[in-house]
């Protein structure tokens, strides 16, 4: 665990001096998280979590099945309390207040709710009058191509495009964080690599600070400008890969055919020492 | 690929649903006309049947008796009177019953542990038949219309009640989160998420309680009432006037009708968004 926060800060300081200027967004030190199972017996999920996201970087969580990520997106998303260990987001402890917004593998869309209401949401549950939201509204969803379909129901849209709208639901209230849980496992490879890179273009182009849970190997080093790779459980961060890839080279799929794209990928899959017969408990 | 290619290409991919409603059009005509053709045959041979002596007109009634006894009804006015009456007991104690029982489904969300207190009276109760309860009702409320009110009531409340609390509990918990995350308070969950999500139920339990309100409003008239379509059955069957019954089984029959289809207006209205899912 020492070797792999040692690991983290030199490779910080001999790359990336630019991202070690910034301030940090979200950090996680030393969490823990323990659940009582329904016999009184204590399991241990996440062991020890340490990680430092910095302004406008875009980190992966890659772990394998069962290790713990979606115990780990609630404890970031503020929904559930670390066992020990303190988070801070901005400074702040992120269980109070909208700063972190989110994106699930299911879209979540409200299916009574039009696709411009849909996008309102947090706009409205933080009071903003109807006029102006409808406004802002308006503006993200031109601006993303989908004014056309404001005043549709979510279900006569295809899952790529509810991925959207759910994003600039996301996007509209402005969160300091923009967590994604493996936001797409549920679609068709080809959609999958569109919507890869045009989430990374909008999420850049907004100076998003993103964290991303995915298994999927591929799409965190396609994306990210860090991966951390997780044990298994109980999750510890095994090691943390300098990638950047996609922010070198302007392009998710380009990441995707670069040299050193499968160099990463070999070396992850190594530290994940997946085994098909070993069972998920 | 450029940015404008990927936004076609995403855009091209959102379905556009197909249209059968011609299609659909054609068939609910076929099948409309196979309906009516059925149901003439039946009268026809009814009817035949009647005259040729192989059916007894006094035991079951005949299609021209019905016809001449509806008509005889219809002129003296009771059979408008006695509608009235049914319809009226059965719609407001319908209404009473479903909302309220709605309402108070629905707001047990705020509070589990009086819903887990109370779930147990609730099972009992919905098992209970509600005819059950129709003598004593009658005794504190009398034999005239405020009683079937209260029967109707009493048969669609609980029901109402327990599948809005169910349809609460059948809400993703993951729509719930997405609510906490953006900073929303209990009552904004309750009215942004939970309401309209348990709508569907709500209106479904609607839908039942239409068969079970006139049930009790039937039952109730069966065992003391002034006037309705159900004391008019019991009355015409005791005088083995079996033309009478008929009409009267044949009025509820469309009472029933007529409230099931303002019920899918209603749930048209409210649910535009199932429109596209059926």
């Amino acid at each position: 665990m020492n070797a792999s926060i040692a690991h983290s800060a030199t490779l910080a300081a001999g790359t990336t001096d630019l991202l070690q200027l910034r301030q940090s967004v979200l950090s996680l030190d030393a969490v823990k998280k323990n659940f009582s199972r329904s016999d009184g017996e204590s399991v241990e999920v996440i062991e020890d979590i340490t990680l430092d996201i910095k302004h406008e970087e875009f980190v992966s969580i890659v772990g394998p099945s069962g290790c713990g990520k979606s115990t780990m997106f609630n404890i970031i998303a503020g929904l559930l309390e670390p066992s020990a260990g303190t988070i801070t987001l901005c400074g702040h402890d992120p269980k109070r207040g909208a700063r972190i917004g989110y994106m699930l593998q299911r879209d979540l869309l409200f299916p009574w709710r039009t696709i411009i209401d849909n996008v309102c949401l947090g706009l409205e549950v933080q009071g903003i009058p109807k006029a102006r939201r409808y406004e802002i509204a308006h503006d993200y969803l031109a601006r993303y191509g989908l004014a056309d379909f404001a005043k549709q129901y979510p279900n006569t849209l295809s899952g790529g495009m509810r991925q959207r709208v759910a994003l600039i639901r996301t996007l509209i209230t402005e969160p300091d964080l923009i967590l994604l849980d493996e936001p797409f496992s549920a679609l068709d490879y080809q959609t999958r690599l569109v919507l890869e890179e045009e989430i990374v273009s909008i999420l850049k182009d907004a100076h998003k600070t993103v964290v991303l849970i995915t298994h999927d190997i591929g799409e965190a080093i396609s994306m990210s400008d860090r991966v951390a790779v997780m044990t298994q459980r109980p999750a510890s961060v095994k090691k943390i890969y300098d990638v950047g890839l996609s922010r070198e080279l302007g392009s998710c799929l380009k990441a995707r055919s670069d040299v050193r794209y499968q160099t990463f990928f070999d070396s992850i899959w190594n530290d994940l020492d997946i085994q098909i017969s070993g069972g998920e408990s | 690929m450029s940015e404008d290619q990927l936004h076609t290409h995403i855009i091209r991919a959102g379905s556009v649903k197909e249209n059968n409603e011609s299609l659909a059009g054609n068939t609910l005509l076929t099948d409309n006309l196979w309906r009516g053709a059925g149901l003439a045959l039946v009268i026809v041979l009814w009817q035949v049947g009647v005259n040729l002596g192989w059916i007894n007109a006094f035991l079951m009634g005949s299609p021209a008796g019905i016809a001449g006894e509806a008509w005889r009804l219809i002129q003296s006015g009771q059979l408008l009177d006695d509608t009235i009456a049914t319809v009226s007991a059965t719609v407001i104690g319908f209404l009473l019953g479903s909302i309220l029982g709605s309402l108070a489904g629905l707001l047990l969300w705020f509070s589990r542990t009086t819903a887990r207190i109370i779930d147990p009276f609730m099972v009992a109760l919905n098992g209970l038949p509600k005819i059950a309860l129709a003598p004593m009702i009658i005794i504190w409320f009398g034999s005239g219309m405020f009683s079937k009110v209260m029967l109707a009531f009493v048969a669609t409340f609980v029901v109402a009640l327990l599948t809005a609390y169910q349809g609460t509990h059948q809400i993703d918990r993951n729509l719930i989160n997405l609510m906490r995350s953006l900073g929303a308070s209990r009552r904004k969950i309750f009215t942004k998420v939970v309401a309209p999500a348990t709508l569907p139920w709500i209106i479904s339990a609607f839908r039942l309680n239409i068969g079970f309100a006139l049930i009790a409003e039937i039952g109730g008239e069966f065992i003391s009432s002034d006037r309705g379509l159900g004391r008019m059955i019991f009355v015409s069957g005791n005088l083995f006037n079996l033309n009478a019954v008929w009409v009267g089984v044949f009025m509820l029959m469309i009472v029933a009708i007529v409230l099931y289809v303002i019920v899918s207006q209603v749930e048209k209205r409210l649910l535009p968004w199932e429109k596209g899912q059926k």
